[in-house]
């Protein structure tokens, strides 16, 4: 009686110990998704900031589903993307940024143009390249270099020019920025406030600098002894609002 | 052996015989029957659908959502008309995080209406025909509120508008509810206040004193939906769309002036039955203006008062006083200051003295500071709505002088003082010339008279510890001057919040009107009703008023009501008033040379910057609310 109790306990173990391992039986995500955002006028990459605020890749694994739940990641600040972990599927991937959207639908919703790109991805470490090559709102080019004034603070110029002919994308220029900051992560979302210059334009203020060169100073005295980051910053009232960018410009202090 | 066997199968008959399946409802369940069949069993579930109404009340801030007690980001601090310690940026709003979720707490909400509207009908026989009408037009009343809570926020979402009953085993996708287009939502809205007004009475048979709707509670809150429509219709630019081209963000521009139009009768069927306060008021004396426009928000027999939320110590209360008590009246456990009015929002009053640039002067001709013998002498001909929403450095509150002071400014006063820091500067004040406190607990400076007095005043300005009134000035509307100092708790006060009052619906109706451009005069005379009687100089004509200019009395009289946060959000100007904003402060000094005060008007000291992001005008829909039901399309930028 006791002997058939030991091994009743015994196979109960057995059982209970081998149904306790714990296997993942679907391997991790190797894949890479790499690529960039490009201005198709000027072949440049399209820069943006970083954060929830900037440019972003959007994912749809169509194949489960023909509405799935879109799967975001960001760009980088220069237009670049990168993700390394990304499931062997069937996608539909597209970019939305400071630029005319891909997927464009009309008043009533209904798509008029869609340049994004399906892509099957298969195996495991594979690397899928992909461009899209976009109008953004506007252009911004730094004019020559710098100049350190003798109050010690900077003045920049640049040039903004409309990056696309789109007529539902002609708003007028609302906001144009230099933003100052101690590291090359510069934008909207990260920038020193005692020194940056912020300008808001009401009507068409804005839009009438268009092809100009634009002048603007640092404000609040004295830049701090340090290195500093300049960048320009300016949008239009289009989409969600998103700035459009210069690239960074570092200066080291005299 | 065979023994344990025999009492086995023995245990097994008795046991199974046992298992007699009787239909008897578990007593220990309060049933349908118990519920609608009597007075007491509706009051408890009127209750319940009261109590969770989504309104903005002493219990609400964006940070941590309705109905929670911590309120130390408060509203004001995310709209520009206060700044706090405790919140240093704009932001959207936080559900779920700290309380219930707002979108699952709605759809509860919504179902609890559902069901008593379903359920009452057949009921009916125990009730009067009144009875049954008022309570299923104050269903409706709750169901519209709670719509509207959900559509201002998230745009278009899931009408559900019976009770949804899943089998165990059943398909679950008849539940996956799609989003309705936005516009539908604000028609559903529409529709409930339009059966809530049509059955509900005059006034509410079991509760009169505002506390539960009646026909006029439905029409006030009508009228604002109405209003908000329209306002999105005429200036929202977000859109969205589902696949069957439901546009669940946005609505067609041409939709604007048929609810403004809706908003507009809604508010006119309130004529003559409520008024504004003016009980104490009179047209010459302004401290008399002052008193009407502080009783206003603590009479309970006030006219003006249409739908409120009342507080019971201690099954439901709150602890307005606790958080926003200027520094020197601090309650016994902390806090004090959270509401500090930036000098943006006090320089939108009268009587306040204006540079060239439409500042506040605080410089003479010469660029020198203008001195004064006393705080309050720069404010001396203030509106006195002003005075009785914001206590202005100097001002008298519960018998004190409230006492704030940035610091001793020590430098020389002769020929006049020049500013302290550049026009427009964002820095640190320097540590020369300045006798500050880092804390209440402040060191007496000696004046050249042999005089004693501390460098920051008794409400601040510390700047180590910021329990003070960091912009120069501290809240006055809603606080109780008659509250005992041991009693300024948390957790602790029943002061009623006044949800809906009848000056909102006259600005819902001058709006409107103006935004339609059909009754401009109507407009114009309200807006001089609620101006004389905040003690403001009146407009001279109704040629000379702008859309801002309504917007701004609207922003003045509702201020600190929780109102401007929605009506910077449907009038889509968050993002341009909030654009690398940094509020400014004013900073009164005594300099000790000249024995007089001076102020300095500059951007907040902290810095803190204040970037509204245009997506937040659609709230993100809870992650988990789409992972339930896939149906559901994310609003943009999320």
């Amino acid at each position: 009686m006791k002997k058939r109790l030991y091994y009743l306990a015994l196979g109960l173990v057995a059982i209970a110990a081998s149904s306790c391992s714990k296997l993942d039986n679907y391997p991790a995500p190797s894949n890479t998704i790499t690529g960039e955002t490009v201005d198709a006028g000027t072949g440049n990459s399209v820069q943006t900031e970083i954060g929830g605020r900037g440019t972003r890749v959007k994912l749809l694994e169509t194949s489960y589903s023909a509405n799935p739940t879109p799967y975001y990641f960001q760009s980088m600040q220069d237009g670049t993307f990168n993700n390394s972990k990304i499931f062997a599927a069937t996608y539909n991937v597209s970019v939305e940024g400071p630029f005319v959207p891909l997927v464009q639908t009309d008043n009533t919703g209904k798509v008029t143009s869609d340049q994004s790109q399906n892509i099957t991805i298969k195996g495991t470490n594979t690397v899928t390249h992909l461009n899209f090559k976009v109008e953004p709102f506007l252009r911004i080019d730094w004019v020559g270099q710098p100049v350190f004034n003798a109050d010690s603070t900077v003045t920049v110029q640049f040039k903004i020019s409309r990056g696309t002919t789109n007529a539902n994308y002609q708003q007028d220029i609302t906001n144009i920025n230099l933003y100052v900051s101690n590291t090359k992560y510069d934008g909207d979302n990260n920038y020193d406030p005692r020194y940056s210059t912020l300008v808001s334009y009401s009507g068409t203020n804005g839009t009438s600098l268009i092809g100009q060169t634009i002048t603007m100073t640092t404000t609040g005295g004295a830049l701090p002894q340090q290195d500093v980051y300049f960048r320009i910053g300016a949008r239009i009232n289009a989409g969600l609002d998103e700035y459009n960018y210069s690239t960074p410009l570092s200066v080291k202090y005299p | 052996m065979k023994r344990y066997i025999y009492i086995l199968i023995t245990i097994l008959t008795v046991g199974g015989s046992a298992c007699r399946k009787i239909n008897v409802p578990p007593p220990n369940i309060i049933q349908d029957k118990d519920v609608f069949t009597s007075a007491p069993g509706i009051q408890a579930y009127m209750a319940r659908l009261y109590s969770q109404l989504p309104i903005e009340d002493f219990r609400y801030s964006p940070a941590r959502g309705l109905n929670f007690f911590w309120i130390i980001s408060p509203t004001p601090a995310t709209t520009g008309e206060a700044l706090s310690r405790d919140q240093t940026s704009a932001m959207q709003e936080n559900f779920g995080g700290w309380n219930w979720d707002i979108w699952h707490g709605s759809y509860h909400i919504i179902h609890d209406c559902d069901y008593f509207i379903e359920t009452l009908p057949k009921y009916a026989s125990s009730f009067s025909k009144d009875q049954v009408n008022q309570w299923l037009g104050e269903a409706y009343f709750v169901r519209g509120m709670t719509y509207f809570a959900l559509v201002k926020r998230f745009g278009g979402v899931p009408i559900v508008n019976k009770t949804l009953d899943f089998t165990v085993g059943g398909s679950v996708e008849t539940l996956k509810i799609p989003r309705s287009s936005e516009k539908a939502v604000w028609d559903q809205v529409a529709s409930d206040f339009d059966f809530a007004i049509a059955n509900l009475p005059a006034t509410n048979a079991d509760y009169s004193d505002g506390s539960r709707a009646n026909k006029y509670v439905a029409a006030a809150f009508k009228s604002r939906a109405m209003l908000y429509a329209g306002t999105i219709a005429k200036y929202n630019t977000i859109t969205l769309f589902d696949g069957s081209q439901n546009q669940l963000c946005g609505i067609p521009a041409s939709a604007a002036a048929g609810y403004f139009q809706q908003a507009v009768d809604a508010a006119k069927t309130l004529d003559g039955v409520y008024s504004l306060y003016l009980k104490g008021w009179s047209a010459t004396d302004k401290t008399a203006q002052y008193q009407n426009f502080v009783n206003l928000f603590s009479d309970a027999s006030s006219p003006e008062s249409i739908f409120v939320r009342e507080y019971n110590y201690p099954n439901s209360v709150h602890g307005y006083d606790a958080y926003n008590v200027p520094r020197q009246l601090i309650g016994p456990n902390g806090y004090s200051s959270e509401v500090n009015p930036t000098l943006d929002f006090v320089e939108m009053f009268d009587g306040v003295p204006k540079d060239a640039n439409g500042k506040i002067q605080t410089l003479d001709a010469s660029s020198h500071y203008l001195l004064f013998n006393n705080t309050m002498d720069l404010f001396a001909n203030a509106e006195p709505r002003l005075r009785a929403s914001v206590i202005l450095p100097g001002d008298v509150f519960k018998g004190q002088s409230i006492e704030i002071r940035r610091a001793i400014y020590t430098g020389p006063s002769a020929g006049g003082i020049s500013p302290i820091l550049p026009a427009g500067s964002k820095s640190q004040y320097p540590t020369a010339n300045l006798v500050q406190s880092a804390n209440a607990g402040q060191t007496a400076f000696t004046l050249p008279d042999g005089s004693k007095m501390n460098p920051a005043g008794a409400s601040g300005i510390f700047t180590g510890d910021q329990t003070c009134a960091i912009s120069g000035f501290s809240v006055r509307k809603w606080l109780d001057p008659n509250l005992p100092t041991s009693q300024v708790l948390e957790n602790n006060e029943t002061q009623t919040w006044i949800e809906m009052r009848y000056a909102e619906v006259l600005l819902n109706r001058a709006e409107a009107e103006y935004e339609l451009g059909t009754d401009v005069s109507d407009a114009f005379n309200i807006i001089n009703q609620i101006r004389s009687r905040a003690g403001a100089i009146p407009l001279a004509s109704a040629g000379a008023m702008t859309i801002d200019t309504i917007r701004k009395e609207r922003r003045k009289e509702l201020a600190f009501e929780n109102k401007t946060y929605w009506d910077l959000r449907r009038w889509r100007i968050f993002d341009k008033e909030q654009n690398g904003t940094i509020y400014r402060v004013l900073m009164p000094f005594y300099s000790s040379t000249a024995g007089k005060y001076f102020f300095d008007a500059r951007t907040d000291e902290r810095n803190a910057v204040y970037t509204y992001d245009p997506k937040w005008y659609y709230e993100q829909i809870p992650g988990g609310a789409i992972s339930k039901s896939p149906n559901l399309i994310q609003n943009p930028g999320y």
